[in-house]
């Protein structure tokens, strides 16, 4: 068994969610407060259960599998960024039948607890598929196109099954699922076959190029404050997989695919970048950035370098940060001005300097200006890649963070600065409880870019190895 | 082997002379009653028979016992496929209280249970002979409750499940006929003889009880049937078809795969059974793409799910038994729960299953598009549900059995048949609503308790996945 506030952590949001449909349906703002109430009590919860487990024997046979959840130092901080996201998007959240889309959130946070808490890989298939539900709802109930629900959930749908025969095969293999956290490893035929099911889901699910066709417009429908969590955390379960997965029990191919993983993520890098540049819809330069960076992270990941590993770790928080704070900023602007594009947009930083100060710190961040959190991960993976041997990565890699910096002050600047648009709505500055909602970002922004260690506490040793412990509970 | 029958062969067969005589009685309150029985009665004569019947047969559970000379099996494997048929009755009597003719539906709740008892005898059958006599059990009451309304469609689907069922029984009675030439004798546990590895009698034979059966099981190519036939039927005759036509014919295939093919020849022999449930998980769920009405998208998602079940059988292993009928039970209990909710939307004549009634449910019934919610994610194979659980079960049987290309097959049917799935609950949560505005519901609280437990249930089984341990031998 062990400690039950372990199991309350995943089950406080998911029970929350469902209470919110008792909330009174007329006033939003008690909905909000209470989401952003258990969203912070989660938090709490995480820290104080931080290397503590708790787990009941699901199943005997085929193989041994088990509810059992905790966190590892991984998986710590990507829990940690999906309670603050959560309670921001929360906070941000100014949408009709606001209650029900709180309780979506809600349950959306705690099915992604459950996957990140997962020590047991039939618990982490069984999440992976659970959170797509709340998504999916969040798509019919509030999206923009009919399309886009289908799109998000049969790609997905389709990788969760990749993923499922993956586990079931596992499973059987090595008689039991119980292992995340653990290392060891995989041995026998059918090794390569697992090793691509996992690689395909977690492909999919980051996304990179080119299974990432579902993402840009899913990203663009979603209203923001849930793609806020999605791109920033959701979006790091393929990647916390590879490193969970892949890298613990099959590391041998992770090695032998390495090179057409760093291939895949630089094309991501590159054709993100690019395609950021030429998008006029300010959520679709948001979403073909965030497919760059997460090119990136997979790159940082396949290059099995130790110094590459603990960027791919700051990244991954720093990317999570960011990317939230900017769909966020573009929900408030979209709220404001009816439009998403920048041919329609410009001059509200003039009436809305606020929200035009928050812009500029997520955009800098993401373009990786120094002291933010966004360069701290960028200069440690790039020196990680580079002394693993893989050059020509580094370099390539290079030209879309000079891409970024172009796109993202496109972006800023075609949004808050010009001339003021004659024709576009009354505006209004941030109110302080939009404001609440960025403010944990921006001081985490600050935070985590001048104290990236924090975040890379795991031994790394262990990590480059792969011989011990994936960095389980101590 | 002696010609004497005693009390003990009675015994084993008490859980169907509770269900026939149950009937029985139903039909005797509604000749004594003024103006036939009122709804509520017969369907509380027939739910009370159906429970002792159930606990009658559970005791049976852990007896193994071989009655008749072996042609009928008690205990154990019977057991679970008798407990399953009685589960598939008590789920479809009460839809009667939604649906149907008030004068008709003492007949309706005696056929069914006639029918059952059919199914039942399929369910323990151990020779040759009793398992036709259950089949043509099942089959005939079946006839007659398909054209049941007085809707043209039903007399169609009525004639059609005749001359088709009829045909496949001519099939399964010509291969029987062969089997016995074969081997001597029409009990199932003679056909292991190892001699008969050669006997082209015995390959033929087998092959046609094999045509028999996929066309009871609607499987592709032999499934055509099914969808006009569910459509056609009265609603909870297709619920109780979709569920216990499969599980009696379903048991007696296994009996004949785990204790009736010797063992030399397993392989080749039941090769065709598995290509045949590979074609029917693709074609079932792509045939369930087009469709615009419950019945018929049930229909073809049966197809599929048998194709699921037969996965897990491959192999032929003990534990892969265990789990086709876990996902039987799963199978079922979803089924049931999806037909109480379309019984709960009908009225006025209408059945309630019709898709379009979907549209903007959940406005206007939050509960339902909530249980039904839950009932399509389980058949989909989605987590949290014994859906989930089921699919990874039979996986990872198929991928340790060897049989890891079903298990691909078995992936990517699932991957097609999620876009028919979501597309109803899509509708149902969707905020434009040109929907019929279709809320002068009656009140079925037997049909809302049916839905709520299946769906607890469905859940439930996730976290517990109780499989029964007690079920070979398969002839004794």
């Amino acid at each position: 068994m062990g400690d039950w506030l372990v199991l309350l952590t995943i089950a406080l949001p998911l029970l929350a969610g469902a209470t919110c449909y008792v909330l009174p349906r007329e006033n939003p703002v008690v909905a909000k407060l209470f989401g952003a109430a258990v969203a912070t009590l989660s938090l709490v919860l995480l820290i104080l259960t931080r290397n503590q487990e708790w787990s009941v024997r699901w199943l005997s046979r085929p193989f041994v599998a088990a509810f059992h959840f905790g966190t590892t130092d991984i998986s710590f901080w990507i829990a940690a960024l999906l309670a603050v996201c959560t309670a921001c998007a929360v906070l941000a959240t100014n949408l009709p039948r606001q209650r029900d889309f709180i309780a979506l959130l809600l349950m959306l946070e705690g099915t992604m607890l459950g996957l990140f808490l997962a020590r047991d890989l039939l618990v982490f298939a069984l999440f992976w598929d659970l959170m797509l539900l709340p998504v999916f709802f969040g798509l019919i109930g509030w999206g923009e196109h009919r399309a886009t629900a289908w799109r998000y959930f049969i790609y997905n749908f389709a990788g969760g099954l990749a993923l499922l025969l993956a586990t079931a095969a596992f499973g059987v293999l090595n008689g039991s699922t119980d292992v995340i956290g653990t290392s060891a490893h995989l041995v026998g035929a059918w090794v390569p076959w697992i090793f691509a099911g996992f690689t395909v889901a977690f492909l999919v699910k980051t996304p990179v190029w080119p299974l990432h066709t579902w993402m840009p417009l899913t990203y663009a429908d979603t209203p923001a404050p849930m793609v806020a969590v999605v791109s920033a955390v959701q979006s790091k379960a393929g990647l916390y997989g590879f490193i969970a997965i892949c890298m613990a029990f099959m590391p041998d191919y992770l090695k032998a695919y390495a090179g057409i993983l760093i291939v895949l993520g630089v094309i991501s890098l590159l054709y993100g970048a690019f395609a950021a540049l030429t998008q006029t819809d300010v959520k679709r330069i948001v979403a073909y950035s965030s497919l760059s960076h997460l090119g990136l992270i997979v790159v940082a990941i396949a290059s099995f370098n130790a110094m590459a590993l603990r960027g791919a770790m700051i990244y991954i928080i720093a990317h999570g940060l960011f990317s939230a704070a900017l769909f966020l900023i573009i929900g408030f602007v979209e709220e404001r001005e009816e439009t998403r594009s920048l041919l329609r947009l410009g001059g509200i930083g003039k009436a809305n300097p606020r929200l035009a100060g928050a812009l500029c710190i997520a955009a800098l961040a993401a373009l990786g200006l120094p002291g933010l959190a966004g360069f701290a991960g960028e200069i440690v993976i790039l020196t990680g890649v580079f002394s693993a041997g893989y050059v020509w990565p580094t370099i390539l890699a290079l030209i879309p963070i000079v891409l970024a910096a172009a796109y993202m002050l496109r972006l800023l600047q075609g949004v808050m600065n010009g001339p003021e648009r004659e024709d576009l709505p009354v505006r209004r500055d941030l109110s302080w409880l939009e404001g609440l909602a960025l403010i944990p970002l921006v001081l985490a922004l600050v935070f985590v870019g001048v104290n990236p260690h924090a975040l890379t506490t795991f031994d790394t040793a262990a990590y480059s190895a792969v011989a011990t412990t994936l960095g389980g509970a101590r | 082997m002696t010609n004497m029958v005693s009390g003990a062969d009675w015994a084993a067969l008490a859980p169907l002379g509770i269900v026939a005589v149950t009937a029985l009685v139903v039909l005797l309150v509604d000749l004594a009653a003024r103006d036939h029985a009122p709804r509520n009665a017969s369907i509380a004569i027939g739910i009370a028979g159906t429970l002792v019947a159930a606990f009658v047969c559970a005791r049976g559970y852990g007896v193994n016992y071989a009655a008749f000379g072996g042609a009928f099996v008690q205990g154990g494997f019977s057991t679970v496929f008798q407990e399953i048929v009685l589960i598939a009755v008590l789920g479809s009597l009460v839809l009667f209280a939604a649906i149907g003719k008030e004068t008709r539906v003492a007949a309706g709740v005696a056929l069914m249970l006639w029918s059952a008892c059919g199914a039942m005898l399929m369910a323990g059958a151990a020779s040759l002979m009793t398992i036709f006599l259950g089949l043509e059990l099942l089959s005939l009451a079946l006839y007659c409750l398909c054209g049941l309304s007085d809707r043209p469609t039903a007399r169609e689907a009525a004639l059609k499940y005749l001359i088709l069922s009829s045909t496949a029984s001519g099939f399964m009675l010509y291969g029987m006929a062969l089997l016995f030439g074969a081997s001597g004798s029409v009990q199932l546990a003679a056909l292991v003889a190892p001699a008969l590895a050669v006997s082209p009698l015995y390959w033929v034979g087998s092959g046609l009880f094999f045509v028999g059966i996929a066309f009871k099981l609607s499987l592709v190519p032999f499934h055509t049937w099914a969808p006009d036939v569910y459509e056609g039927a009265p609603l909870p005759v297709t619920a109780f078809m979709s569920v216990a036509t499969k599980a009696g014919t379903l048991a007696v295939l296994a009996r004949f795969i785990y204790a009736a093919v010797p063992s030399t020849i397993a392989e080749k022999l039941l090769l065709p059974i598995w290509v045949i449930a590979a074609i029917s998980m693709i074609a079932g769920n792509v045939g369930m793409l087009a469709q615009h009405d419950l019945k018929r998208l049930i229909a073809f998602s049966g197809i599929a799910q048998v194709g699921y079940i037969l996965t897990a059988l491959a192999g032929g292993s003990a534990l892969g038994l265990r789990y086709a009928i876990y996902y039987l039970v799963a199978y079922a209990v979803m089924n049931l729960g999806a037909f109480a909710i379309a019984a709960t939307l009908s009225g006025d004549g209408e059945e309630g299953s019709r898709l379009a009634n979907y549209r903007g449910l959940a406005k206007r019934r939050p509960l339902a598009a909530a249980l039904m919610s839950v009932f399509l994610i389980a058949m989909a194979g989605l987590p949290p549900t014994a859906g989930f659980l089921g699919k990874i079960l039979i996986l990872s049987s198929s991928v340790s059995n060897g049989y890891a290309w079903l298990g691909g097959v078995l992936i990517v049917g699932t991957a097609i048949s999620l876009y028919a799935y979501a597309k109803i609950v899509r509708a149902m949560y969707a905020r434009d609503e040109h929907a019929h505005p279709h809320d002068a519901a009656p009140a079925v609280p037997l049909a809302w308790a049916s839905a709520v437990i299946c769906a607890v249930v469905v859940i439930v089984m996730t976290f517990y996945p109780l499989t029964p341990s007690n079920i070979l031998p398969l002839v004794r």
